[in-house]
């Protein structure tokens, strides 16, 4: 064997992947060749360091909760298990959320609601902190809005009337409060309607309308404004945001974690389209 | 006009446990309606596969370099696996699985048109002089993870895909050889270019900057 033959076999060797014979021609080449010998350590040595310092990475905290529900969502979804499917699938608005052509059901959705609204509500405590201080109204205000959302997060909670069509959220709406709410369609600038639901807020009943950002959900809550205005106010922490913004008739919070700027946009939209109306 | 607020309630640890429970009661029920063989399926699936999640991520991440694909595309492999599983007789369920990890991967970035497979390299690093740079010098800079990240995300594809394979799964060439798709002759070549274009990559930042 030559230098050329053992640098190519090289690789194999220190991987210990050769058959025994050729591993032994090897061996003897590198005893007879000090030049070799001495780059085949300095190889080895490098390989190892360099192999083992790859950074690895590790999966993250809820990956495994994701998948577990994503293979029961599949055994749920077979199409021989069709009552399962009802019962779970029942009230589930259009469009179903996917993600790679999977369907989630509300079962999946509202367990990790569950756990992103307990996080929402830590963060929006210590965030509102300043907030609660002052006095009066919107500090209870605060308290009650948190609360609603924890619960629209819930299980089946997240709509009343599920509809991407805004002809069918704002009659039904309209029906079931004092006043009419602005429903916007704003499904090509990137927000579908998935619904509306009845809460309640402030000591009164208010809408809260369901728009979709790709996986997210935002949740706007609407009910009639004070006469003065108040300045908008956005809050953010660890990419949950809120943000809040008054009309003359109306005041309106948006709740989601989609990112600060893709929330600005859908105020942006949505002031845009209700001025059209 | 407010009642005092008991703003810590979120942080109440037994409020925090009766959710949990109110979520396990949830996902119990569900089951409860579920054929007993089904979710024998489903247990014997996640006793053999999950144990190999980390190993799916950590290669779904070098192949992807992003965290939120890397996410979407285990929980895509998963799903294919769970959905092949009953054909899936062998004794490496890591192989197996990598392999599909794999696949999704390459699937996804031709759908994204993003495909690398070609050889990337920043030629102002590649040709800068490290020639002058010592195996002994590199050495010493191999235990800077974050330049042996950013080494092992400027060579291609096919490259990080092998070097994960054998460093941080320590798998035989066999077994690279089938995740990869390759012949197992080409197997020992690749790694041998692979580890080449990284030790090159470390030499020319070195060199750079001293």
């Amino acid at each position: 064997m030559n230098c050329e033959e053992a640098t190519k076999l090289m690789d194999g060797y220190l991987d210990g992947e050769l058959d025994p014979i050729t591993s032994q021609t090897i061996e003897q080449h590198l005893r007879d060749c000090p030049n070799c010998e001495q780059k085949y350590m300095a190889n080895r040595a490098l390989v190892n360091a360099i192999g083992s310092a790859i950074p690895y990475y590790k999966a993250p905290a809820g990956l495994r909760e994701r998948i577990q529900c994503s293979l029961r969502e599949e055994i749920a979804d077979r199409p021989a298990r069709a009552v399962p499917r009802l019962l779970v699938t029942r009230k589930q608005p259009e469009p179903r959320t996917t993600l790679f052509g999977t369907p989630w059901n509300w079962l999946s959705l509202g367990g990790l609601g569950l756990a992103a609204a307990i996080i929402f509500a830590a963060i929006i405590f210590s965030n509102l902190a300043p907030m609660l201080r002052r006095p009066g109204a919107d500090q209870f205000l605060a308290t009650q809005l948190i609360a609603s959302h924890v619960r629209s997060l819930m299980v089946n909670h997240l709509t009343d009337v599920a509809s991407s069509d805004q002809h069918t959220v704002k009659p039904w709406l309209d029906a079931k409060l004092d006043f009419a709410p602005p429903v916007v369609d704003l499904a090509s600038e990137g927000f579908p309607l998935i619904g509306g639901r009845l809460d309640y807020l402030d000591n009164r009943t208010v809408a809260a309308l369901i728009y979709q950002r790709r996986k997210h959900f935002i949740n706007v809550f609407v009910w009639p404004g004070e006469a003065a205005a108040r300045p908008a106010l956005a809050m953010s922490h660890q990419g949950y945001q809120l943000l809040h913004w008054a009309d003359p008739d109306f005041n309106y919070w948006a709740v989601s974690d989609v990112s600060a700027s893709d929330l600005q946009t859908f105020k942006q939209q949505f002031e845009a389209q209700r001025s059209h109306h | 006009m407010a009642a005092p607020l008991k703003v810590d309630y979120a942080f109440d640890t037994e409020d925090l446990e009766s959710s949990a429970k109110i979520v396990k009661f949830a996902i119990l029920k569900k089951h409860q309606q579920q054929d007993a063989a089904q979710e024998h399926e489903v247990a014997s699936f996640e006793e053999t596969m999950l144990p190999h999640m980390d190993a799916a991520h950590n290669l779904a991440k070098w192949l992807l370099r992003n965290e939120e694909d890397a996410q979407d595309v285990v929980q895509e492999a998963y799903l294919r696996a769970f959905k092949s599983f009953s054909g899936f007789h062998g004794s490496n369920g890591r192989a197996w699985l990598l392999t599909i990890v794999r696949n999704t991967s390459y699937t996804l970035l031709k759908k994204n048109r993003a495909v690398d497979l070609t050889t990337t390299f920043d030629e102002e690093i590649h040709t800068a002089g490290y020639e002058s740079v010592s195996p002994a010098a590199i050495l010493e800079h191999s235990e800077n993870a974050e330049l042996i990240k950013e080494a092992m995300d400027a060579l291609p594809m096919e490259f990080r895909e092998i070097l994960a394979l054998r460093h941080q799964e320590g798998l035989s060439y066999k077994e690279i050889a089938e995740i990869a798709q390759i012949p197992p002759g080409t197997v020992m070549s690749r790694l041998s270019r692979a580890r080449a274009e990284l030790k090159e990559y470390l030499a020319a930042r070195i060199g750079k900057d001293k």
